[in-house]
């Protein structure tokens, strides 16, 4: 066992640190709103700047102008950049795109969409969740018809990530009605320029835009960008879902680990009768507890990391991670929320705001994680079936 | 990073196994913890031609040369099975103590704990319950006289010699002593269950200049590093009988069948199960990764501090849990499932407790 970096690994974060203090993330626009994963806002400058060190396709193979980086330069990558509160939102599910691209796509996707994905040019939503399927997607009514030499796709999606602001969704799909609620599905990189593709926003409780609905009403989709074969869609939902729960959420304790140290300075510059409040034995105890459990989720992240690198079958690990993660994000964010007291509710901006009023922005976003990518729920359910056994419940 | 154990502790692993599953059954546990004395010479002695009792003295020393890494992998098995054994008293916390010591005696008993022929338990709290050196009561001089008290020491019921923290003048001394030298009593506490606890009492005990083991300033250099082995120790072994939980109530949750279905199969029970899997392989893999910071000689007290704290919390909702899901056949005494529990209780008091950790924590967290 090791759970230390090789010089190599520490060079390559230091690297990454070093870019960061040249390039501080507040120099860059915010395009959309931080949705409190970890990955702070949505700048697509801040993307670019990546794909100009090489950085978002430096794990990918040569043949797609990849550098066959080891797996774990992307972990570092990740965790330096949460630590080091930068805008990259899009950036891992961009990643899982080309991954799943240079795997099962077409030799027209990957010539047309790999190097804009590099370059930091490309983003994507995922167009999976209809109003009718949520924790039951495999409700989805959105259809897909072979036409000559495309498909014609027509449905609704909704809660789709930054899908305003992005490039490209990949959209699930029925391609074949007549067949089993899993079987007949098949998944599709669809252009948002594309006529008939209406994508309107949501706005949250935060006051922000970060989901979408998307209306799509008759639009061709070229043959080619399947991705894997069709109606084999479901195959892909669950690696998608699964790496997923793993990427989205892996440089979330670093994040975390960030806040906690905002609250750390805050306790200790703040005074309270007379007193620092870092001396409250409750505000301490709760702040070295939530410390333990952020270090717990970091390691399960770490641990998957590595079996992902081994191709070790991952079963209860990432949705046990996702959910542990969330819920630790919570219990963070409500801490904070304690904390602040009379001051938690002013936002960014305002006259008095403290900690320049993030925490209550990601107490609210804290509340759409454990809803988001699979609610708690139906992930504890996953873990209790797939990963300890335990009979399904049937009964419907 | 690499989560994979070596073939070494693999072996380790699964000879433990099936050594404990051969000799140290579930009923052979259960058996012991309805006697007094609670503790299988026969046992200890197989242990120690195992190698398990100089795990960590170097092979130079005539030990087995382990690492920390080695001694969480057989730990979690023993907690697994919930082996009644004064393993991290005696191999772990005593041994890290002569071991840093470098005396003589130190040396000479070291061969002794080694071989399985004795038997050695620290003798630190008093009654603040605190696992701590300041304040202490209990006065010694080397050469001189020891006179105090102390409380919550495990296991003295099976030990020949106890290691014992004094303050002399203005210092720590740490001495070591025979548990039948004259003036030493050993009186034990009615505690509920997990370990064997005893008040041992100092009565103008003699002290001769070579059972010291440290003075002045070194006290906590040997019992800083002993009490961090210790703490990493009992949460390997929380981890061990959480897993053992957890496969418990897995098992009743498949088996037992109520209105019409295995129970399960109710969603209630999953996800109750579904955490109980988290807090075990959470705690674990903690737990590895501060044997892997001791093991390696960097900077472990917050480490240790984390692994102790937040295993300790998450091996007791995993009992407390599991208790729910096993209903009423886990209250019954026959039932092992209180035993498992009442070990994560006892752990996670030894070697400093959740607060005293978390304080550890927050201190390296930065709180001022």
């Amino acid at each position: 066992m090791d759970f230390g970096f090789t010089n190599e690994e520490q060079a390559f974060a230091e690297e990454v640190r070093a870019f960061l203090r040249v390039n501080p993330p507040e120099s860059f626009p915010e395009t959309g709103m931080d949705a409190g994963y970890g990955s702070g806002p949505h700048s697509r400058a801040f993307l670019q700047a990546l794909g100009a060190r090489g950085w978002l396709s430096m794990c990918w193979p040569r043949q797609y102008g990849g550098q066959e980086l080891p797996m774990m330069r992307k972990l570092i990558l990740l965790e330096e950049l949460a630590a080091g509160g930068a805008p990259f939102g899009p950036l891992a599910g961009c990643d899982q795109v080309a991954d799943a691209i240079i795997g099962y796509g077409s030799e027209a996707l990957r010539r047309d969409v790999l190097p804009r994905i590099a370059r930091g040019d490309a983003t994507f939503w995922q167009g999976f969740s209809e109003p009718g399927a949520g924790s039951d997607l495999l409700a989805l009514k959105t259809r897909a018809r072979r036409d000559g030499d495309h498909y014609v796709v027509d449905g609704h999606k909704i809660w789709s990530s930054h899908a305003g602001i992005a490039d490209y969704g990949l959209v699930l799909a029925r391609t074949d009605p007549s067949a089993p609620r899993h079987r007949g599905l098949s998944m599709l990189v669809v252009d948002n320029l594309l006529p008939g593709m209406d994508i309107r926003p949501i706005r949250n409780m935060t006051g922000k835009v970060y989901h979408y609905e998307t209306f799509i009403d008759n639009v061709r989709v070229p043959g080619d960008y399947l991705l894997g074969r069709e109606n084999e869609g479901f195959a892909q939902l669950l690696r998608g879902l699964d790496t997923d729960r793993f990427w989205g959420r892996f440089y979330k304790p670093a994040s975390m680990r960030r806040i906690l140290g905002q609250l750390v300075d805050y306790a200790n510059a703040t005074m309270v009768r007379g007193a620092p409040l870092s001396r409250d034995p409750v505000i301490r105890r709760r702040l070295a507890e939530v410390a333990t459990d952020i270090a717990a989720v970091r390691i399960l992240f770490y641990r998957i990391g590595w079996m992902i690198e081994h191709e070790m079958p991952v079963t209860a690990e990432s949705p046990l991670a996702k959910v542990m993660a969330d819920e630790t994000g919570q219990k963070l964010m409500a801490l904070g929320m304690d904390m602040l007291g009379s001051y938690a509710p002013l936002r960014e901006g305002s006259r008095w705001t403290q900690l320049g009023g993030h925490i209550q922005h990601l107490y609210q976003t804290s509340l759409g994680h454990t809803i988001a990518g699979g609610t708690s729920e139906i992930l504890r359910t996953t873990i209790a079936t797939r990963g300890l056994g335990l009979p399904a419940d049937k009964v419907r | 990073m690499d989560f994979a154990p070596t073939p070494q502790q693999q072996l380790l692993a699964q000879s433990a196994r099936a050594f404990l599953q051969q000799h140290c059954p579930i009923e052979r546990v259960q058996a012991l913890a309805l006697e007094p004395a609670g503790f299988a010479s026969d046992l200890w002695k197989a242990m120690a031609m195992l190698g398990w009792t100089g795990l960590l003295i170097p092979q130079e020393q005539g030990g087995g040369g382990g690492s920390m890494l080695d001694v969480v992998t057989l730990v979690e098995e023993m907690g697994r099975a919930c082996l009644p054994a004064p393993f991290i008293q005696s191999a772990v916390v005593a041994t890290s103590i002569l071991l840093d010591a470098s005396t003589i005696t130190a040396h000479r008993l070291l061969s002794s704990l080694a071989l399985g022929d004795r038997i050695a338990t620290m003798a630190l709290v008093e009654e603040s319950g605190r696992f701590d050196w300041e304040p202490l009561d209990t006065r010694c001089e080397a050469p001189g006289r020891l006179v105090g008290r102390k409380l919550f020491v495990k296991d003295a019921h099976v030990a020949s010699d106890l290691i014992v923290v004094a303050r002399g003048g203005g210092a720590l001394n740490v001495v070591l002593l025979p548990v039948d030298r004259k003036g030493i009593r050993v009186l034990p506490l009615d505690a509920m269950g997990g370990d064997k606890l005893f008040e041992v009492i100092f009565d103008d005990v003699e002290v001769k200049i070579e059972d010291l083991l440290a003075s002045e300033g070194c006290g906590k250099d040997l019992l800083a590093p002993a009490l961090r082995l210790g703490a990493l120790a009992r949460s390997a072994e929380m981890v061990g009988a959480a897993a053992r939980i957890l496969d418990l109530a897995v098992e009743h949750a498949r088996v037992r069948v109520q209105s019409g279905r295995p129970i399960g199969a109710f969603q209630a029970i999953q996800h109750d199960c579904a955490d109980l899997l988290r807090d075990v392989m959470a705690s674990r893999a903690l737990v590895q990764e501060a044997a892997w910071l001791v093991t390696t000689g960097l900077a472990s007290d917050a480490g240790t501090a984390v692994a102790k704290a937040f295993s300790t919390e998450a091996c007791l909702r995993v009992a407390r849990r599991g208790h729910q899901i096993m209903g009423a056949l886990g209250y019954c005494e026959e039932h092992p499932l209180h035993l498992f529990h009442k070990r994560i209780i006892a752990a996670g008091l030894d070697c400093g407790d959740t607060s005293q950790h978390l304080e550890t924590v927050a201190s390296s967290i930065g709180l001022s």
